[in-house]
């Protein structure tokens, strides 16, 4: 008898690990990922949608602005101190450069045709430091510095290997083809000049906003509904393992705040 | 009771059986001959999964490959293109040199390099993906070699701007180098052009042609496009003479303006091109201004081609050992133009990994040496490359602890009776001592006498003999110039005499990539050899010895006689 519980147990064990193995598999990459429907976004026109807006803020000791050592052309690069960029957090704790979202949104407005989506190189420094791109539009890069740079955007598995290219003080605007996927985000970086760093995310929708010096961000004519709110912050992580769930009505507004901390 | 537990537990244990093989058959149908040969050959550094995580891979820089994530370095694409077929083919066939990554044309057949390609792709879902194949690097327009186009080249090299990396002579010393990484995060240097045979992706003309223009994905290296695109060549070398001047004359203020001008349409008709918006005339455009770019390409390739030596140069033994040469005069200084006359011997250096800690990524290729010799003194000159130049410890909060670059110029303290017999343990001796000179980056102008009875028992010399140095960094290139007496009173040294073969071995430190204590590079023993006077001189004195001799037995004759009378 005792051998047949024996022999149970080790059975059960055997199918808890097969579980544990496949699913160790997938985690691990979703670990600095955006997350967006399998769906296929669908445009539409949205009257009398909703907003929400909110503060994200910043918990814990903020660490000393870190200067940045300008080892490289300095009177390009050097007239004006840069400092990392990895954590800013503003007056009243207000953490910038956060990404938040809808991740389960399938249809809603479609993206503003108008609005540029260009990553500027002046004084040696990527600006903006986080960005997002809609899947299919095209970057365009700048450099407005008497400086040769190299714009290498790194490599994710939807979009394939990385791009890499050269940028020389000759060429102010510089187009890189469309993303074919909702991906990322991913660094950007000038390895010409090492200190040089940025982020973007191939979006497929666009309830996507950026926070400000003040930590705000609006997301404006949602569908009602019910949606899954997610952050993703380079130093911070992300909430894709426990989404905030908000329910928007018709023409209503609704203010979700955050707090992040430092990712260990 | 428990028996249906028992039973139950035994079905779902069936269920998750078949689930988990379910899933795993939907894997698609894999090469059993790849998957074997791979398994065998190359998942200790792959890993099993592709991954790169295989148990020999922790120490190794760069790190194998991660297959799944479909970045290759060596292709025949453009940037952002999947390899060909044929690209990982040739690189598995070939090997990746300066890396760890084998060669296996030797190791395993064609069919079966064939097998491991068609698996190895299955790791990544892109491959699957491309129905079309990924587009070639045109190889149309090559410009043959010459002097010429070298000239033209070295030009296009500085305006491309391959320099920020690659530094002024090519060395792989630009000012960029000492922060690049690749794309996993770890430290990586920029390729040392004038040591071809240490490229990955191979030194023919079109490797280094394909390898700038589709760019070393995952490495820093990045594809490039026309740095005065539109301009013809003497366009584009009147424009980096107008770039240059402080000071601008009216006309040439226009002219420049002209030509900034043409070339951004250029650009711009470039940007198009990309989103597919070009109209016939700028498509026909675009055409010329891509042809012009190939050129120029062609001819910085046969500029980078110009830099190395035709191949790799043969180590410094037997018919090429080192040849110190004999002069008359004072021996040269370290910048004399008589170093000039000489070809340098080759003294290949690989990581130290004997003794922890260990060097498994080593930066430093090798030393070369030259020499004179006179009737007392002998003079080196020792070069080697070394892409920063390290003077002090120091804390880096990005790449670690860098160290002072040093040398160490190793011979036996008996040289050996004949060349076959045992010369000391070539790890800085053992049971036999090594006599060492000791130089470091921080005194640049002193060296150390050390005796060595093993790599971690070396003493400084009590008596320092009265050794002259002077050591040059330049252009990421060390130069240590050492004269010495060929006698000395010290029994702990090495005494020199022509004629005879002396065995030489270096050790080599790079601070910027972690070498300190017995982590360094290293040579086997090697030999130099002060040639023997020239003939010129050799046919002076038997003469003169046969006269002296005539003499003496002539004296002798005379005063046997002159006893005997
Ligand atoms: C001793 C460890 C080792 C073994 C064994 C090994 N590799 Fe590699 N391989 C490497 C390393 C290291 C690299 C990366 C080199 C670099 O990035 O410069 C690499 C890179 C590669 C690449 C990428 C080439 C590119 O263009 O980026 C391929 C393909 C490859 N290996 C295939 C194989 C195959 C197939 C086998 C077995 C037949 C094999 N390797 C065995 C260490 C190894
Ligand atoms: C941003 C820095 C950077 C610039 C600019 C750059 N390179 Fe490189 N290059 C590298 C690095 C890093 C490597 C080593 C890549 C590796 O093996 O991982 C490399 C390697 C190479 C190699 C060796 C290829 C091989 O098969 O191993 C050649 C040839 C080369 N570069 C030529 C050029 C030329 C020509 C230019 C200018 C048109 C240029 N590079 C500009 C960083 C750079």
């Amino acid at each position: 008898m005792k051998t047949k519980m024996l022999i149970c147990f080790a059975l059960l064990i055997a199918c808890g690990f097969g579980l544990f193995v496949f699913a160790d598999d997938h985690e691990e990459e979703e670990m600095n990922k955006l997350v967006f429907s399998k769906e296929t976004y669908k445009t539409m026109k949205v009257n009398n949608g909703g907003k929400i807006s909110g503060v994200v803020k910043f918990e814990g000791e903020v660490p000393e602005k870190k200067k940045l050592a300008i080892n490289k052309d300095p009177a390009v690069c050097g007239v004006v101190d840069k400092f990392d960029e990895s954590l800013v957090v503003g007056e009243n704790m207000a953490l910038k450069n956060t990404i938040v979202y809808l991740m389960d949104i399938t249809q809603g407005k479609d993206f503003d045709k108008d609005a540029k989506v260009e990553l500027d190189q002046k004084e040696c420094r990527f600006n903006p430091h986080v960005q997002i791109i809609p899947v299919g539009t095209a970057l365009t890069v700048l450099n407005n510095d008497k400086a040769t740079h190299n714009v290498h955007i790194f490599g994710t598995k939807k979009n394939g290997t990385s791009i890499n290219k050269q940028q020389t003080r000759n060429r102010k605007r510089m187009k890189l083809a469309a993303a074919k996927g909702a991906e990322g985000p991913v660094e950007v970086k000038c390895d010409i000049h090492g200190w040089m760093k940025a982020w973007v995310a191939y979006v497929p929708h666009p309830y996507f906003a950026v926070t400000n010096e003040k930590g705000e961000f609006t997301l404006e004519d949602v569908p009602p509904g019910e949606y899954k709110l997610g952050y993703w912050h380079e130093t911070c992580g992300n909430n894709n393992k426990e989404p905030v769930v908000v329910t928007v009505a018709a023409g209503g507004e609704l203010k979700q705040d955050f707090t992040l901390k430092i990712k260990k | 009771m428990r028996t249906s537990i028992f039973v139950l537990s035994i079905i779902i244990f069936l269920l998750f059986s078949v689930i988990f093989i379910s899933y795993a058959q939907e894997a698609p149908e894999v090469s059993e001959r790849g998957k074997e040969v791979y398994e065998e050959s190359c998942a200790h550094c792959h890993g099993v999964e592709g991954r790169g995580d295989g148990s020999a891979a922790k120490n190794l820089l760069p790190q194998p490959r991660d297959f799944t994530g479909g970045i290759y370095k060596i292709r025949s694409t453009a940037s952002g293109e999947l390899p060909t077929d044929k690209d990982l083919f040739d690189i598995i066939s070939k090997g990746m040199p300066g890396s760890s990554m084998p060669e296996w044309e030797s190791a395993l057949s064609a069919d079966d390099r064939w097998e491991v390609v068609s698996y190895i792709k299955t790791f990544y879902e892109g491959f699957k993906e491309n129905e079309s194949p990924p587009k070639e690097i045109s190889l149309d327009g090559k410009i043959p070699y010459s002097e010429e186009s070298v000239e033209i080249g070295k030009f296009f090299y500085t305006q491309f701007a391959c320099f920020e990396c690659h530094g002024n002579a090519g060395r792989g010393d630009g000012t960029s180098a000492p922060t690049l990484q690749d794309e996993w995060g770890f430290k990586s240097w920029p390729a040392n052009l004038t040591e071809n045979w240490n490229f990955r992706g191979g030194s023919s003309t079109e490797d280094i042609y394909k390898r700038f223009i589709g760019g070393i994905a995952g490495s820093a290296m990045p594809m490039f496009e026309d740095a005065s695109f539109g301009l013809t060549i003497e366009e584009a070398q009147r424009y980096g003479q107008l770039e240059n001047k402080v000071e601008m004359t009216d006309t040439e203020d226009e002219e420049f303006n002209t030509l900034d001008e043409k070339m951004g349409n250029a650009y711009d008709i470039l940007d198009m091109m990309t989103e597919g918006l070009a109209n016939e005339e700028q498509k026909q455009k675009h055409a010329e201004a891509m042809k012009i770019f190939q050129e120029k390409s062609w001819h910085i390739t046969n500029y980078v081609k110009s830099l190395a030596p035709e191949k790799r140069p043969e180590p410094a033994i037997g018919k090429n050992a080192l040849r110190s040469q004999y002069t008359v005069d004072t021996l040269p200084t370290i910048d004399d133009a008589a170093w000039g006359t000489l070809e340098a011997s080759y003294f290949p250096l690989v990581g130290q990994i004997i003794v922890e800690p260990r060097q498994f990524n080593p930066t430093i290729d090798s030393v070369n040496v030259k020499s004179f010799y006179n009737d007392t003194e002998v003079a080196f000159l020792f070069i080697w490359d070394d892409r920063t130049n390290n003077t002090e410890e120091q804390e880096n909060e990005d790449f670690g602890k860098t160290y002072e670059d040093a040398i160490a110029i190793q011979f036996p303290v008996k040289i050996p009776q004949d060349p076959t017999a045992p010369k000391p343990y070539f790890l800085w001796g053992g049971k036999k001592a090594v006599y060492l000179w000791q130089w470091k980056a921080s005194a640049v102008n002193s060296v150390t006498e050390l005796t060595a009875k093993g790599i971690t028992n070396a003493e400084v010399q009590e008596v320092q003999g009265d050794i002259q140095a002077e050591g040059k960094y330049t252009d990421g290139q060390y130069r240590l110039w050492v004269k010495r007496a060929l006698k000395t009173d010290d029994k702990k040294d090495l005494q020199i005499e022509p004629g005879v073969f002396v065995p030489i071995a270096f050790s080599v430190w790079d601070g910027a990539n972690g070498d300190i204590d017995t982590k360094r590079v290293i040579s086997s023993w090697y030999s130099f050899v002060l040639e023997p006077v020239p003939s010129s001189r050799r046919f002076i004195y038997p003469p003169i010895v046969a006269l002296l001799s005539l003499g003496i037995l002539v004296g002798l004759r005379g005063f046997v006689y002159r006893r005997n009378s």
